[in-house]
């Protein structure tokens, strides 16, 4: 594989310019793509990859330069005329109908207009398509029932059965746990294999660039900064041509000795929405100093357990005791005052006001706080004054402290999140996914952060789908599977392929 | 959007930043294409728009009669309008002005009832107790029923819209029950309206406005005032803005949407107290009290054009309170067919809501050039990496 020049180019790029306003989103970006080969778009967020990729299939026209398929110059009017030339795209939220069946949804919207749906036929081209690539995918079963994963290789089905050649992807893995990755990854090399162009969009996951991809385009501040094939590649030259400066991607592990426990949890059980148990007898505790990391799967209790833990959801049964004091039942600001932090996994929406200041925004840690508002009124000035300080610490790249949130990107506004959290400070710190959807330069920041917490004493609960990053940070490894520890690991003797069983609920340890 | 015709391209985008003067200059715009809209249909109806208009502001802007009956209405409208503004600030829709106007209403009229208000216009009453009484009594009833659809919101998560609705029926049928034939509150000439309040409990006036008129600016001040600074007021715009952020961060939902009906109630209830218990002329809950149900609702549209602005809502209050006194004089005046002071006022009240929503956007021309692509320079299949650091 590589990309020797004989192979065929089918889609070229060439000097593409695009601006909103009087910010350049893409600068004289050149593209060259060619047939049987898997070339990763790399850049972080606000590198121009969305714009890119918009242009490609047809829903941005670009201000300036021109795109070849096939040698030919084609102008894209919409997404459908450029799957109708044959390039066609997975986005990264599911665009699909739970309700149907994954043979219907990739039948919808199929450009070939029949008065009469064949559903038998369709079977069989999407059958043969699902042989040809090396899928497997319940063709009957419907959407809701599937898995992320699964969803996703029907998109892809989607796409093919309406007869694209060339593939445009992102962020394929962002919610994928590995195995799925993994999985994915190798359908996506065969069909490679298949001549076809598959064109991932990523914006973390290194190793899996280098791993399957054959050749990659960084992207930075709307500039190609570098076009290289991947076995010429390092995780340390992608990293740093991504963020334009050196990264470290090995954390320093940090051993400080443990103190007391400052957080204990017995028998805990949580309902989820649905009034199912999807918390199951949980224990542990957590000392001073030390990160429990909890690895798994999204929805196998993880969000429940945070929510409890935080005073979001009620107890059914057990008990959670910090700095030996039973809040069980204690309500959300009596756990604050307590010394309990809380990063919560979405950052828009629960983390964070969009259309709210800064000021505001960190104001949900702070509003009850009798320095920050006296007889009812709120100490305006000190407010802006934490902001500022929080802003400055943790090198938010913001207007100042009255932009609104929803003009930070997701690192800065991690970063803002982080620092209002962490500047209470907390005994214990609930992170969850503390780095999901982060670029490389932001994830490194906030890791770092975390590490530096724990030094100081802290005692940090870190949720994350990221196996790399919960071996990186944690003392200790807790899997979680349907609700209930598969076991619990020092990180000495945890390695990725025991926590990836666990995991995956294949391998049970005593608890 | 974008729309090319020929070589120029039409942009039609959202503001990233609505500035106060992009609301005032739409306002404003909407007033004169609705006069003219409207005027089409004073032609039909065979009056000259101009004059039409003109008699509408001597009258209501100018005359030494209609001023001060603008601003009463006014006055009312405006503090309709904040009993919608607080709870939308909270993300909540309060349409129960009529019934939380009403409550005051009876309950302050209640007071002057056991009193002995009822007796006779010239009863020896003590103002200085009876009217805060009767203010004190207003506010708690008005809070109380306001505070039925918030509790219920917040507690059971039962549509306030729909609440506020049904509970504005029954107080309406509660005001019948008590002013109509028979009732406790029927003013002794027995003609379907309540008695009429003595002078000795009825609001003081300072130059010919009671009281509760310059309450009302001084309420708009202090209401911007508590939503921008204090702590109640960021915990109702966080939960307004995002209620998981604010179950986040220790905000109680039933707290809040109790509180911001309270306060809705009550200042529905100090608009029924200001016109039924400050007005000259009027003193009483009169026969036609379910037009002041309906004309309570103007101060939801004045809620809306204002952008939940208390102070931008005293310009809108007062186009309304005028406009709508203005143009029913005009009406009469000038015989036109009866029903066109309403088409005047459903025009102005549409487009200025519709100018709100276009002020948002902002429309673009730009002539469309198409420059000639960079050259390539880059050999097929070669690698090139810049240095990171630059």
């Amino acid at each position: 594989m590589g990309g020797d020049g004989a192979r065929r180019i089918v889609l070229e790029a060439r000097g593409i310019t695009k601006r909103f306003g009087t910010v350049v989103a893409n600068d004289h970006v050149d593209l060259t793509i060619r047939a049987g080969e898997l070339h990763a778009i790399l850049g972080e967020n606000g590198a121009g990859k969305t714009t890119l990729m918009r242009i490609l299939f047809g829903e941005l026209q670009p201000d300036e330069g021109e795109i070849y398929l096939n040698g030919q110059r084609v102008h894209f009017r919409s997404p459908r005329d450029a799957l109708r030339q044959g390039i066609g795209m997975v986005h990264q939220e599911r665009k699909l109908i739970p309700a149907h069946t994954a043979l219907e949804n990739i039948v919808l919207g199929h450009p070939k207009k029949r008065p009469i749906l064949n559903l038998k036929e369709a079977e069989r081209d999407a059958q043969a398509l699902c042989e040809r690539y090396g899928f497997r995918i319940p063709l009957h079963a419907k959407v809701w029932q599937l898995s992320e994963g699964e969803k996703q290789i029907v998109e892809i089905i989607k796409e093919l059965y309406q007869g694209a050649r060339i593939l445009i992807l992102d962020e394929p893995t962002s919610v994928l746990s590995p195995p799925e990755i993994v999985k994915l990854l190798e359908s996506l090399t065969n069909m490679a294999k298949e001549d076809l162009a598959v064109i991932p969009f990523i914006t973390h996951k290194l190793p899996v660039v280098l791993e399957y991809c054959d050749r990659v385009t960084i992207l930075r501040r709307g500039r190609v900064v570098a076009e290289m094939e991947t076995r010429q590649a390092t995780e340390q030259t992608l990293a740093s041509a991504m963020v334009g400066r050196e990264v470290m991607l090995q954390l320093e592990r940090v051993e400080v000795p443990l103190g007391e426990p400052v957080v204990q949890v017995q028998d805990l059980w949580v309902r989820d929405d649905r009034g199912l148990f999807a918390v199951q007898g949980l224990s542990f505790e957590i000392r001073t100093g030390e990160i429990f990391g909890i690895a798994g799967v999204a929805g196998n209790g993880q969000e429940p357990l945070a929510e409890a833990l935080a005073g979001l959801r009620p107890v059914e049964r057990g008990s959670i005791t910090l700095s030996g004091r039973d809040i069980t039942r204690a309500p959300v600001l009596e756990r604050w005052r307590q010394g309990l932090g809380y990063i919560p996994t979405e950052r828009r929406d629960v983390g964070s006001i969009p259309n709210l200041s800064l000021v505001d925004n960190v104001l949900l840690n702070y509003h009850f706080e009798p320095e920050l508002s006296q007889w009812g009124v709120l100490a305006t000035g000190r407010a802006r004054a934490l902001t500022e300080r929080i802003l400055q610490e943790y090198s938010v790249v913001a207007a100042g402290p009255d932009a609104p949130a929803r003009s930070l990107s997701g690192g800065n506004l991690q970063k803002v999140i982080l620092g209002r959290v962490l500047s209470r400070p907390p005994r214990f710190l609930i992170a969850c996914l503390p780095t999901h959807g982060l670029d490389v330069g932001a994830a490194e920041f906030v890791q770092q952060r975390l590490l530096d917490a724990k030094r100081e004493g802290m005692a940090i609960l870190l949720i994350s789908e990221d196996l790399d990053e919960i071996l990186a940070l944690s003392d200790r490894i807790a899997a979680i599977y349907e609700g209930q520890f598969t076991g619990i690991v020092s990180a000495r003797e945890a390695t990725k392929e025991l926590v990836g069983e666990l995991m995956a609920g294949l391998r049970r340890e005593r608890v | 959007m974008r729309a090319v015709i020929g070589s120029y391209t039409i942009r039609i985008e959202r503001r990233a930043d609505l500035r106060w003067w992009h609301t005032v200059v739409a306002s404003v715009l909407a007033i004169l294409v609705s006069l003219f809209l409207v005027g089409f249909a004073f032609l039909r109806a065979g009056a000259d728009p101009l004059e039409v208009y003109r008699e509408i502001i001597a009258y209501a802007f100018v005359s030494s009669f209609g001023l001060p009956q603008t601003i009463n209405r006014a006055t009312f409208v405006l503090l309709a309008a904040f009993a919608l503004i607080v709870p939308l600030r909270a993300g909540l829709w309060n349409i129960g002005m009529p019934g939380q106007l009403y409550a005051a209403t009876l309950a302050a009229f209640g007071v002057a009832y056991a009193f002995g208000a009822k007796a006779s216009v010239n009863a020896q009453l003590n103002g200085a107790i009876v009217i805060p009484l009767m203010v004190i009594a207003g506010l708690i009833a008005s809070g109380l029923y306001g505070a039925i659809a918030g509790f219920l919101r917040g507690r059971l998560q039962v549509n306030e819209i729909v609440t506020t609705m049904m509970l504005n029926w029954a107080m309406l049928w509660i005001v019948a029950h008590m002013i109509r034939e028979g009732g406790p509150f029927m003013g002794r000439t027995a003609e379907g309206e309540g008695f009429t309040l003595p002078t000795a409990i009825r609001i003081p006036q300072i130059l010919g406005l009671p009281l509760t008129a310059y309450a009302a600016v001084l309420l708009a001040l202090v209401l911007t005032w508590f939503l921008a600074k204090t702590t109640l007021g960021y915990r109702i715009r966080t939960f307004g803005e995002s209620p998981r952020a604010a179950e986040y961060a220790g905000i109680y939902a039933t707290r809040i949407s109790t509180l911001v009906f309270t306060l809705g109630g009550m200042f529905a209830g100090l608009a029924g107290f200001h016109y039924f218990t400050g007005v000259p002329g009027v003193y009483k809950i009169p026969k036609n009290y379910g037009e002041f149900a309906d004309f309570s609702f103007y101060g939801l549209i004045t809620g809306l054009i204002a952008r939940n602005n208390p102070i931008a809502a005293i310009p809108v209050a007062i186009l309304f309170g005028g406009v709508s006194g203005g143009a029913r004089f005009m009406q009469g005046k000038l015989r036109l067919a009866f029903g066109i002071d309403y088409a005047l006022l459903g025009v102005l009240m549409i487009m200025m809501v519709a100018f709100q929503a276009l002020a948002q956007y902002s429309v673009r021309i730009e002539r469309v050039v198409t420059a000639p692509a960079r050259q390539v320079g880059l050999e097929r299949g070669e690698s090139r990496v810049e240095s990171p650091r630059h």
